[in-house]
């Protein structure tokens, strides 16, 4: 499990170049600032197809967008021939190529335990297109292609807990991670860069244009998202050692974290309440896990 | 000393990965190319090349975007499979080529439509950009594959290759194949030195970095590629006439081998397997008193051009035979010869066969029927109409 990092630990080189061509508020921007902090210069960075968040100054490429896991495996194996495994491959892809066009092949590239960091900047929808329904949307949420009216309510289906699909395999580590929570983020970055196998970090990274807020609030939402339970931030070593790392003596109502977003507002009492129980009960779950450090779900 | 052994098409096919020494290989097994992806698990799990990584992986395209990350860090990478799963992989190949991976791909031919072979596989890839040869026994192919790594990382050219053979006929036939010694191959083929790669010791040397091409022509990457297809003509001429001079096997220019085309009214063409049998049916009209030579086109992309325009100054009539159609355009290598020739003064008649779609076996009488109606056709000074069905 990572381990607590303090302020003065958090080094002061950049991992990316400035400035980037990102959205105001872009949470995947910050995301890839963090991580690329903590990465250090010898990495070999993979997109597929995603918002231009920050440029890497590390060598980067970018594969087709089922490509993820076999791009990261191409990667790993080469650099294992050629006796080069100094260098780390990491990528850091968006939800829409983690939860969906790339889930199988990173499912194959965990299930062979490839020798890969895999970071998912996660705002839960494709949001360089324009903001399409991902296996990353939420339930209800209104998406370009989830739209609201007389015959749908917004997207029909739970975001996919893809941390617990990964664990299904068995990697040897996957977290969740927020924006708001940096020096969590990064102690989880400095962790999972030095693990042998196949890392999987999943970070909430708020789309003030996607997700309709002001864009001076992205941290606010990040935070209450935590804080109500709908993205609790936990480690899972070896697919099932368990460690909670965020846990308030009380969540936060959902409404906190739903409000200021335009693609919630047209839910009715009784679809938050459904979100509200469905949030209160995988929070039990987790907690309980936290409680016998192993997942017992 | 040299080596013999009886083999099939597949084996042949896994020992020139092993000459070649080949750093990365990911396959997905599909009929008839399974037995390579077979020979390759056995010959990581015997140790006897030190460094080898070999994925089995989940599927084609996944194979193809492997073999793709593993050549830009600078590994000699290889995959292979046929038929449908070529066509899995039609995407990421567009991608290998563009970004200059100069890798080597055994695609044992399998019909988009039929589980049996002909050439619909590869010809259906032709807009990916790689170099596309075809080969006939499994001598050819163990060697090939070992050229191919030649011709694709030559500067000049830097494209990954494809290397056609026929499933089943070739892939499960057992023959005798001369294995060249390791040393010579490794002098013929030193370790892959890309000039560029990803990994990062010369920072200003890195590709990649930053925004990648976001500005000046975008045609640019286009021009450069079309260069290194058209380059390869040269390449693969030298590459060959070099091979034959260490091995004493000689395939033609490289581009087409010629069979008694000299002297001869007519030629026909054939590619892959089927040029076996165009071959006896050559000997068997030069003896009934028919001059019939025999072009076989060994690679179709580049095409070859030049070989075609002095071939065509020599002969009344050209029939070209196709394994493979595409409907309502017609054979393609019919096409390209026709296309060639508009360049040239000579214009003899062109007929257009079609036959072995399918797996449909192609005779030694076929051929003959086929000689024997370019000669008619040469002497009516035309042809019918193509497709002429075999």
């Amino acid at each position: 499990m990572s381990e607590r990092m303090t302020r003065a630990q958090v080094p002061l080189e950049e991992g990316i170049i400035f400035p980037g061509s990102t959205c105001q508020g872009c949470g995947a921007a910050m995301a890839a600032r963090l991580t690329f902090k903590v990465m250090g210069p010898n990495v070999i960075r993979h997109g597929i197809p995603c918002c231009p968040d920050q440029s890497s100054k590390s060598p980067s490429t970018g594969s087709v967008f089922e490509g993820a896991g076999p791009s990261l495996t191409g990667t790993s194996r080469a650099l294992k021939a050629l006796g080069r495994t100094d260098i780390k491959a990491v990528g850091f892809f968006g939800d829409g190529g983690v939860y969906d066009i790339s889930f199988g092949g990173l499912m194959a590239a965990a299930q062979r335990n490839e020798n890969a960091l895999v970071i998912c900047k996660d705002n839960e929808a494709y949001m360089n297109t324009g903001g399409q329904h991902s296996g990353g949307t939420p339930k209800y949420a209104e998406t370009t292609t989830d739209q609201v009216g007389p015959n749908s309510r917004g997207n029909k289906f739970h975001k996919i807990r893809a941390a617990f699909a990964f664990a299904a395999l068995g990697v040897p580590y996957i977290a969740t991670a927020s924006v708001a929570f940096p020096e969590d983020l990064m102690a989880k970055v400095k962790y999972a860069k030095d693990i042998e196998g196949f890392r999987v970090i999943l970070i909430q990274t708020p789309c003030p244009v996607g997700w309709r807020f002001d864009p001076a609030k992205t941290i606010e939402v990040a935070r209450s998202a935590v804080q109500s339970g709908m993205w609790p931030l936990y480690e899972i070593e070896n697919g099932s050692t368990f460690k909670l790392n965020y846990k308030p003596k009380e969540l936060k109502p959902i409404t906190e974290y739903l409000k200021p977003q335009a693609r919630f507002r047209h839910m009715t009492e009784t679809e938050i309440n459904e979100m509200q129980t469905y949030t209160n009960q995988r929070w039990e779950e987790v907690l309980r896990a936290d409680e016998a450090k192993r997942l017992t779900f | 000393m040299v080596d013999y052994e009886v083999m099939v098409g597949n084996k042949a096919c896994a020992v020139a990965c092993k000459l070649a020494r080949v750093n990365v290989a990911a396959a997905f097994p599909i009929t008839p190319q399974t037995s390579i992806t077979e020979y390759l698990s056995e010959l990581y799990a015997s140790g006897e090349m030190p460094g080898f990584e070999f994925v089995n992986c989940e599927g084609e395209l996944p194979a193809q975007v492997i073999v793709n990350n593993a050549a830009l860090v600078g590994a000699r990478a290889f995959t292979c499979t046929a038929g449908p799963g070529l066509q899995y992989m039609h995407h990421p190949m567009a991608s290998t080529a563009g970004g200059r991976c100069p890798l080597v791909m055994a695609v044992v031919h399998r019909g988009i439509k039929s589980m049996q072979p002909d050439h619909s596989d590869l010809m259906s890839q032709q807009w990916t950009g790689w170099i596309h040869l075809y080969v006939e026994n499994a001598q050819e192919i163990l060697d090939t594959i070992i050229m191919g790594y030649k011709i694709g990382e030559d500067a000049r050219v830097r494209l990954p290759v494809a290397v056609g053979y026929d499933g089943y006929v070739l892939s499960y036939t057992a023959e005798p194949v001369e294995i060249p010694p390791q040393e010579m191959v490794d002098k013929f083929l030193p370790p892959y030195k890309p000039p560029r790669s990803l990994i990062y010791d010369d920072p200003e040397a890195s590709i990649g970095r930053g925004g990648g091409f976001r500005s000046g022509d975008p045609n640019y990457a286009w021009m450069m590629h079309n260069e290194g297809a058209l380059n390869a003509e040269e390449v693969i001429k030298e590459v060959f006439a070099e091979w034959a001079k260490l091995t004493g096997r000689k395939y033609g220019t490289g581009m087409v081998e010629e069979y008694k085309t000299e002297g001869a009214d007519v030629v026909i063409t054939a590619m892959g397997t089927v040029a076996g049998s165009a071959a006896a049916a050559i000997d068997k009209l030069w003896k009934d008193g028919k001059k019939v030579g025999l072009v076989k086109i060994r690679s179709f992309l580049p095409f070859p051009r030049a070989d075609f325009q002095r071939i065509a100054k020599n002969v009344q009539a050209i029939g070209v035979f196709d394994r493979s159609l595409q409907p309502g355009m017609g054979g393609p290598s019919y096409r390209e010869i026709k296309n060639t020739l508009y360049d040239s003064n000579v214009h003899p008649v062109v007929a257009g066969f079609v036959g072995g779609l399918s797996g449909k076996e192609v005779t030694v009488k076929n051929f003959v029927d086929l000689g024997e109606k370019t000669l008619e056709y040469a002497k009516a000074k035309k042809a019918d109409a193509h497709p002429i069905w075999v």
